[in-house]
């Protein structure tokens, strides 16, 4: 079976000890974790975690299914289909002195991000956007020099049921 | 309601739960609540030599009993002391709380003195773990706990509670009900899963069920015993699920596996249709997995849907409850004889039983078979884990459910002991064995001391072999025979069982096995048995680790046996 990203997202009891036991569980089943994601949600006392496992089907099966062993979990539900939105909030710290800021300008102009800070010697960006697009801008702004990149991982929602 | 201090409400907690009794060891943090047991006569503290025994007696009196093992421990230390017994517990699926107190919940985080992240180490070994902050929460956690480790699949429950929690006071009472949202003990039945399940065993001509823990703890093994009548089943035990069909029942076939019996293993490999009931396909049942049961369709019954296609892929999966789902397939499936297959399975059996050997020598074995033989395969019994282990699982006939006690999942040598002590606690007047080798008696016979002191009727059957026997076979069979580390040295268990109190011993041939055994039984309190067996004895048949189970060695003796059985 063929190796891939799925993204899983678990509806969860925001307990002590809950996000211990969700990475531990993929370390211990060596499941390869590439992201997770944790936030408060709309219930109170509950927690929404989007998970990025790569793996076969049987992996993303058996991942959700030890997933919803696990006491802190609600629900568990793979959005890796159509039927789900999924985006990833990106900063990017890029050498500009004043030769390169238009070039990089015109890029993020573009690439839809946002300009968040400017240095006399550098530019802050700020991409929210599906993972290969951040790729992409990656790759565009390589050449100025990137000093720091800082990505949050995946988050996730279902759209259509 | 009055206000109450979480010592109290553990304890209250302890007696609603019906809880008799507790294994422990005190400390510093455990205090206020070893202070507050002197008011609640009615739960028996049992005080032992070491936390990991605390977690057995606990472990054995579930496994003995079917109810919840409830063991307690201070912080540090005491709560790591505990982890092995947690695992083991674990493994097996075994009910049981864990409690362990910490330091005070202000200075959690501070590595303050015998401060240990108890919930982070037991986190991947528990089936669910709590720290409790605040006493307010302590009584619906309790509740929780006990619901938790005592449903659906069953296994251990921690909760770590600071010092100060168990001094503060609080006017929060104990649940009427516990929920929690988002657990499902067992997954929903699936009607159409009976059909095809029921349609399969129907178009079978080579059936075969194999049985494991799950059908004990569900309390199905009237349903297994119907379905197999109904349908003229052959059934295998797994280790842990020895016990849920009577060994004497002709449609019995022992165990199967690495050491399991010829017939059990061939008949797999020949059949057409595997059902497994309340098992998980472990490694050391399957071998090899891509070899195992090549001919058959396979059904699986589970209450843990993450047991399904983990190891091995099923044709049919049945979810659910086994109390449930069992009745109903046993309705749903059509009587059926299978006359031939059983035919075939006969002639395996008779040409490949385990063999007592009949020569001169002493061997674990003539030990087992009497053992047996007098107890009238009735009695509670644990092994340790080894060779001994191997040939209690052969050779005992074991009738009932919780009637075995062994680590299977873990194989944790020391277990054998306390275990079986917690069985003891639980059942007083009942006769119960611990069959143990020599070394892993002394990884907890400091227990002793605790069985003297409270006259336990506890039975050890000390197969000493003056080496760790299951290591020097593999290094026997595997490296050459090259013996690294194997060999075992022992005390004077005579002059040992002298200085502890102990009713001790020793047989050193087989004309003396018997009357051992017998004033072993006859006597009270705890009793040591040595047995100075042949030192250098193999457990057979045997599958070598990742060999598939068509590379069974069988017995060297079965060529001797085969010339008797022809008259010769
Ligand atoms: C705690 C622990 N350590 C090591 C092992 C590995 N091990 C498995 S069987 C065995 C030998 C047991 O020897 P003994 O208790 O004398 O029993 P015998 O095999 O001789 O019957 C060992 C060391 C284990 N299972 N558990």
């Amino acid at each position: 079976m063929s190796t891939r990203l799925h993204t899983i997202s678990a509806l969860v009891h925001n307990e002590s000890g809950t996000l211990n036991r969700l990475s531990s569980l993929f370390r211990r089943r060596m499941f390869s974790l590439s992201s997770m994601n944790a936030g408060d949600c709309e219930q109170e006392g509950l927690a929404r975690v989007t998970m990025v496992v790569e793996g076969d089907d049987g992996d993303l099966r058996q991942a959700v299914r030890q997933l919803n062993k696990l006491i802190d979990v609600i629900e568990v539900e793979d959005l890796s289909g159509n039927d789900s939105v999924q985006r990833e909030l990106a900063f990017f710290q890029v050498n500009a002195g004043v030769e390169s800021r238009r070039s990089i300008l015109e890029i993020a102009q573009v690439m839809h991000c946002d300009v968040v800070h400017l240095e006399p010697e550098s530019i802050t960006l700020q991409a929210t956007a599906e993972p290969s697009r951040i790729d992409q801008v990656v790759a565009l702004l390589e050449p100025f020099g990137i000093t720091q990149i800082v990505r949050s991982g995946l988050v996730a929602i279902r759209v259509k049921n | 309601m009055n206000t109450r201090s979480g010592a109290e409400i553990v304890m209250a907690s302890l007696v609603r739960q019906g809880v008799d009794t507790i294994f422990g060891y005190p400390g510093g943090v455990v205090l206020p609540l070893y202070d507050e047991m002197l008011n609640w006569p009615q739960v028996k503290h049992v005080l032992v030599r070491h936390e990991q025994c605390a977690a057995h007696m606990a472990d054995g009196y579930a496994r003995a009993t079917g109810k919840v093992g409830v063991c307690l421990a201070t912080s540090g230390p005491g709560a790591t002391n505990l982890v092995t017994g947690i695992a083991t517990a674990m493994m097996d699926s075994i009910p049981m709380v864990a409690l362990t107190g910490n330091v005070n919940s202000w200075a959690i985080g501070t590595d303050a003195f015998q401060e240990t992240d108890i919930q982070g180490i037991t986190i991947p070994i528990t089936k669910h773990n709590y720290l409790v902050q605040n006493v307010a929460d302590l009584p619906h956690v309790l509740e929780e706990a006990f619901y938790l480790a005592n449903s659906g699949r069953k296994g251990p429950v921690l909760v770590d509670i600071p010092k100060d929690v168990f001094t503060a006071l609080t006017g929060a009472d104990f649940p009427n009900e516990v929920q929690r949202r988002g657990y499902k003990p067992s997954a929903d039945l699936n009607p159409l899963s009976f059909q095809r399940a029921a349609h399969l065993l129907k178009e079978a001509k080579k059936p075969i069920v194999i049985a494991g823990a799950g059908v004990i703890w569900s309390d199905t093994s009237d349903a297994l015993r119907e379905l197999a009548e109904k349908c003229d089943l052959p059934v295998i035990s797994t280790l842990l699920g020895l016990g849920n069909i009577d060994r004497n029942d002709t449609r019995s076939l022992g165990m199967m596996g690495m050491h399991g019996e010829f017939v059990g293993t061939r008949a797999v490999q020949e059949a057409d249709l595997v059902i497994g009931i309340g098992m998980r396909w472990d490694d050391r049942l399957t071998g090899k997995v891509n070899g195992f049961a090549p001919k058959a369709k396979l059904i699986h019954f589970d209450i843990d849907p993450s047991e399904f296609s983990k190891v091995v892929e099923t044709e049919v999966v049945v979810p659910g409850d086994l109390a449930k789902s069992l009745p109903e397939f046993v309705a749903n499936a059509d009587s059926k004889t299978n006359a031939e297959w059983w035919t075939e399975i006969r002639a395996w059996q008779r040409a490949n039983p385990i063999v007592v050997p009949d020569d001169k020598k002493f061997v674990a074995r003539h030990v087992l078979h009497k053992l047996n033989e007098l107890t009238n395969a009735d009695a509670y019994v644990s092994t340790d884990v080894g060779q001994h282990q191997m040939w209690t699982a052969q050779l005992y006939k074991f009738r009932n459910p919780y009637q075995l006690l062994t680590s299977g999942g873990l194989g944790t040598m020391g277990f054998g002991f306390p275990a079986a002590m917690g069985a003891a606690f639980a059942h007083p007047g009942k006769e119960v064995w611990a069959v143990v080798g020599d070394g892993g008696f002394q990884m907890t016979l400091q227990e002793l001391q605790t069985a003297v002191e409270n006259n336990l009727d506890v039975k050890i059957c000390l197969i000493n072999n003056g080496f760790l026997g299951m290591v020097r076979q593999w290094q026997e069979m595997f490296y050459d025979n090259r013996q690294s580390h194997v060999s075992m040295g022992s005390p004077d268990y005579g002059k040992l069982a002298e200085a502890y109190g102990v009713t001790f011993f020793r047989c050193s041939s087989r004309d003396e096995v018997e009357d051992t055994i017998q004033r072993a039984r006859k006597a009270k309190g705890p009793v040591l048995c040595e047995f100075l067996v042949e030192m250098e004895e193999n457990v057979f048949p045997m599958i070598a680790a990742g060999k598939s189970n068509d590379d069974i060695i069988t017995d060297p003796l079965l060529k001797q046996h085969e010339l008797v059985e022809a008259g010769k």
